[in-house]
């Protein structure tokens, strides 16, 4: 009876902490590049049974690393188990990673040795928790361990640890619970027998964990008092912004490719992306999107996509009759530009002088460019881009008519259901007195300079539950950045029923010298264009002139040229004359235009290399504290074996005093104090009193005689390392 | 487990089990008495009449084969009761020296405090001094020399308080104590037919005890020993309940009293237990508590015990001295 009443305690005991342990394996899907946990799960469960069986070891050992060659066989190797070649993979990749690790390149390590350095964590930690829990009975530390874990992996990355909390919280009481009950138990040299009123305390103890438990869920909370730290903290170490969630929090600014959630604030960044050679400053798009869902963009045009040749390429975003200026422009991505597209200026003809091999994937209706050489995307470094630079006539816009074919209206007039109807009321009284598409947009453009819009990338709204971005934006916030500038156009002229769609990439950038170059004649400028240059734009569509980029947002200007055809001339034409660039080479060197030039929306993707490394950087340190605490925390238990080992070499007085202090300490620690005034001697029967030996008062006679009669005990010393190490042996017990 | 080098020490246990034959309870008062002796030092036993005093010193005189003497301190005694004097032979026509108590080898001075301190003084600048001055002539006292005064407390009318300058010139002082009711049954029993005194013989000649002496001066004293001596004693001085504190007379006093203790003990080391265990009854007389702290109910006894409870123990060898 007394002995099933033992094992219920230590199994209920062994699987709260096997549960916590738990814990600390949930986040890491979220936290690393781990894809599914699940056999970690496993084996951990594995573990944590053939410990508790507390079978001898030569049975527990092999069972638990055939566990293990059975995992690594089945996720990473292809030949059949145990035999040679087997093992010859499991040698190589061992050398391999050990000379990796020697050389520091961490980001170098296999997969598989990863996964058996974690799979070998879970064995250990199998042992710890066993001797935590259920042998020396001292869980606390490790609940807090975990609650810290908890709320430092919730804080500091994307895991949600709402519902771990409250696990760990659980669970955590049992285990404490329990083992005071144990203690108790103990200390009032009750049997285990008297447990048939066990009911007397696991009722208590289980009222009022889900008391608490459900108090504590119930009542009000404190918002959370810090912002975020994520982002800047992946700022800092240079990592992006995390993507998609989008629920609130600060993003970094840099092109991404998720727009299905609009909003949050941004951390200004300056990675360079690409370096242009070009005649002026120009729009660099990248690709445009065609649905407005409420919250943010879709893409639902990405097909088809054609395999063109980059010395030829057709896709075009205005027509013949538009003027234009041949160009050639180069670019240079930088090393850190981690995006495999092509970025482009309006009039793409054709690359000359690009890497062999590469082949362009363009999807025809947004323009999107995927760079790839062979099948796979790769990043197309440099090349030389000629194109044919377009200049919009004014009259030609004014009188182009609102004859859209009818693939433009079912594809760019589209607008969620919900929209609110102020949004669709403001567009009629925005456009009501203009006559013409062109002039229409030009209002909707220029409604945005005035009427209180703000330009700022802080404290920018998400919407949240139904409420409509550009509805928050145009009658709410009016503070926001590109995105929400130009997701209102868009949202505006199409509800007045003007063809527009959002178009993405960056902006000219900053020049930041001219030179002569090698491809064309004349002196070109540079243009330095980094993360904080993505944008977003408006392109509206005019019949017969195509697609025309307007540029809604406050502080910016649009780098298309426009201009009135003398002989088509009208009266009108000196309005919108003052509010373009007429030259590209006036307004590029305007500093105060650089100044306020940046930003953009998106979020994630970036950097796919050094997000890994910095992954892996934090779980190594995570890994490395763990490590570091579980040291600390058995300090004594390592250092007393390493001194047994150390001092059983030396034989003199000092580490006899060494030896004797480093006891005291031991016992200090275990609870049996020594007051200062206290002599060694009445120390030395209170510890034997404990203990019921003699052992400390014989050796602390020895010591006696050696601090205080100045005396050799060299020839007693293999009594006293002997008596040393029993009552260190026995301290640790 | 200590190297015997000690020729006389196993003696030692002979004596205390002579004393124990007599005295019933009396162990610790025994092996102070021991203690004081052989760090030729000498005892105030200070408790009310009738506890024993006198009869401790009796059996530890007669367990050793020394000269004994006895001086019962009287308000009209005189220095030369104590000193001895020169006395007029017609037949030699000289003066003759006859020796007063003061020169045996124990002496037992009981009720010191009832007589005059100008008798007082002539046994204790004798106990300070190795030799007394009678008449102008300088008499040697003997060897060994060992007095052990027995006072009433002073409390009690009719006493003449010993000087604080003078006080210190005893090794120990200390207190005998009732016996416990049991105690106090056995020694009904015992001296019911005759006096377990008369059946005691001595068992420590005065060349034993001489050689005891001097095998107690060789104890070993470490520095860290000493260091703890030193703070408990500079303790004593700067004490807040504290007038006057312990004088570095005291400080060897313990040292003295802790190497005596230690050789009792059959060890030839003295170790801060043995320090702790004598520093009530070497410095408690030796040290004035201020008014107020006696007012409190403060004694010099419960100021050197907290004293000992704060002051602490030298684990470690002290390398740089």
């Amino acid at each position: 009876m007394q002995e099933r009443q033992t094992f219920i305690y230590k199994l209920v005991l062994y699987i709260t902490g096997f549960l916590l342990f738990c814990e600390w394996l949930r986040p890491l899907e979220s936290i690393s590049e781990t894809n599914d946990v699940t056999v970690f799960f496993i084996y951990a469960t594995f573990c944590f049974f053939v410990s508790f069986l507390q079978i001898p070891w030569y049975l527990s050992i092999p069972l638990k690393g055939l566990g293990l060659a059975f995992i690594i066989d089945g996720l990473y190797i292809a030949e059949r188990i145990f035999s040679p070649d087997w093992f010859t993979v499991i040698f190589e990749q061992i050398v391999f990673n050990i000379q990796m690790i020697q050389s520091q390149e961490w980001w170098q390590m296999t997969p598989l040795f990863r996964s058996l350095l974690f799979l070998i964590l879970l064995w250990l930690m199998s042992y710890l928790l066993y001797y935590w829990f259920v042998v020396a009975g001292r869980m606390l530390f490790f609940v807090l361990l975990t609650l810290i874990f908890v709320t430092v992996t919730d804080t500091f990355t994307l895991y949600d640890g709402k519902w771990a909390i409250v696990r760990t919280f659980i669970l955590g009481m049992v285990a404490l619970g329990l083992s005071s009950f144990a203690k108790e138990m103990d200390k009032e040299s009750i049997a285990f027998k008297g447990l048939q009123k066990a009911h007397v305390w696991a009722l208590p103890l289980l009222a009022i964990i889900l008391c608490s438990s459900a108090a504590a869920y119930a009542s009000p909370k404190l918002s959370p008092q810090w912002p975020d730290p994520v982002p800047y903290l992946e700022s800092a170490t240079g990592g992006p912004g995390p993507g998609g969630e989008g629920n609130g929090t600060v993003q970094k600014v840099g092109y991404g490719e998720d727009d299905s959630r609009l909003g949050g604030s941004f951390i200004q960044d300056d990675t360079p992306v690409f370096e242009a050679v070009v005649d002026g400053e120009r729009y660099w798009r990248i690709e445009s999107k065609d649905t407005y869902t409420g919250k943010g963009w879709e893409d639902t045009l990405e097909e088809p996509v054609t395999n063109m040749d980059p010395g030829n390429i057709t896709y075009e975003t205005f027509a013949d009759t538009v003027e234009v200026e041949e160009q050639t422009a180069l670019i240079t991505m930088s090393d850190q530009a981690s995006f495999r597209k092509l970025v482009y200026p309006y009039g793409l003809s054709s690359l000359i002088r690009y890497p062999a091999n590469y082949d362009l994937l363009v999807h025809e209706n947004t323009g999107e460019m995927d760079t790839v050489k062979g099948d796979s995307p790769a990043k197309l470094n440099t090349a030389i881009i000629n194109y044919d630079f377009p200049a919009f006539e004014y009259n030609q816009l004014r009188e182009a008519g609102d004859d859209d074919p009818q693939e433009i209206r079912d594809r760019y007039l589209q607008l969620p259901d919900d929209l609110p109807n102020r949004v669709r009321n403001l567009a009629g009284e925005i456009v009501q007195e203009e006559e013409n598409r062109y002039d229409r947009a030009k209002a909707v453009e220029s409604y945005f300079s005035s009427n209180g819009f703000e330009y700022s990338t802080t404290d920018v709204a998400v919407p949240s539950g139904d409420e409509d971005y550009v509805d928050q934006f145009l009658f709410e916030t009016q503070l926001g950045y590109c995105d929400n500038f130009s997701t209102s156009m868009v949202v505006l002229l199409r509800s007045e029923g003007i063809p527009a769609r959002w178009v993405k990439g960056f902006t000219g950038g900053e020049r930041v010298d001219s030179r002569e170059t090698s491809f064309t004649d004349g002196v070109k400028d540079v243009y330095e264009v980094t993360s904080e240059n993505a944008h977003s734009w408006v392109e509206v569509y005019f019949p017969d002139v195509g697609w025309v980029p307007f540029e809604p947002t406050k502080g910016f200007t649009n780098s298309t040229d426009f201009y009135t055809d003398i002989d088509t001339d009208d009266s009108e034409d000196s309005v919108a004359t003052p509010e373009e660039n007429e030259t590209p080479e006036n307004d590029m060197g305007n500093p105060q235009q650089m100044e306020e030039e940046e930003q953009n929306s998106d979020s994630a993707g970036a950097d796919g290399s050094s997000d890994q490394n910095y992954t892996w950087l934090w779980v190594m340190l995570a890994i490395v504290g763990v490590a570091g605490l579980v040291l600390y925390v058995t300090r004594f238990r390592w250092m007393s074996f390493f001194l047994i080992w150390k001092y059983r070499k030396n034989k003199d007085e000092n580490t006899y005093e060494k030896a004797y202090l480093y006891l005291l300490k031991l016992l200090h620690h275990k609870g049996i104090k020594r007051e200062p005034e206290q002599t060694l001697r009445d120390y030395a029967n209170k510890v034997d009193r404990h203990y019921q030996s003699n052992d400390m008062r014989r050796l602390t006679n020895h010591y006696e005689r050696v601090i205080y009669r100045n005396e050799s005990q060299y020839s007693h010393w293999p009594k006293v390392t002997e008596l040393w190490e029993n009552l260190i042996k026995k301290t640790l017990s | 487990m200590t190297q015997q080098t000690f020729l006389y020490q196993p003696k030692i246990s002979d004596v205390l089990k002579n004393i124990r034959k007599v005295m019933i309870g009396k162990e610790e008062a025994a092996m102070l008495s021991v203690v004081a002796l052989l760090a030729k030092g000498h005892v105030l036993l200070e408790d009310v009449p009738g506890v024993g005093k006198t009869m401790l010193v009796k059996t530890l005189a007669k367990s050793l084969d020394c000269d004994f003497k006895r001086i019962q301190f009287t308000p009209d005694l005189l220095p030369s009761d104590v000193t001895g004097v020169s006395i007029y032979n017609p037949k030699s026509m000289e003066f003759e020296f006859r020796p007063g108590p003061i020169l045996g080898n124990i002496v037992l001075a009981d009720e010191i405090n009832r007589t005059s301190p100008k008798t007082q003084s002539s046994l204790l600048e004798g106990m300070e001094e190795t030799s007394i001055t009678v008449d102008g002539n300088t008499v040697p006292l003997s060897d060994p020399f060992f007095v052990m005064a027995t006072q009433n407390p002073i409390e009690y009318e009719g006493t003449y308080p010993l000087p604080e300058a003078q006080l210190d010139r005893f090794l120990l002082k200390m207190k005998m104590g009732y016996p416990s009711a049991k105690q106090e049954m056995e020694m009904l029993s015992r001296t019911s037919n005759g006096h377990p005194i008369e059946e005691i013989s001595a068992v420590l000649t005065r060349e034993e005890l001489v050689g005891l002496q001097k095998e107690v001066a060789e104890v070993y004293v470490d520095q860290t020993v000493n260091r703890y001596i030193i703070d408990l004693v500079t303790g004593t001085r700067a004490h807040e309940s504290v007038y006057l504190g312990v004088s570095p007379r005291g400080s060897i006093a313990l040292m003295k009293a802790a190497k005596a203790y230690a050789f009792v003990h059959d060890r030839d080391y003295v170790i801060p237990d043995d320090v702790q265990y004598m520093a009530p009854f070497v410095l408690s007389h030796r040290m004035i508590l201020t008014s107020e702290a006696r007012f409190e109910g403060h004694t010099s006894e419960s100021i050197i015990d907290s004293l000992v409870s704060s002051t602490s123990i030298p684990v470690k060898r002290n390398i740089s001295e």
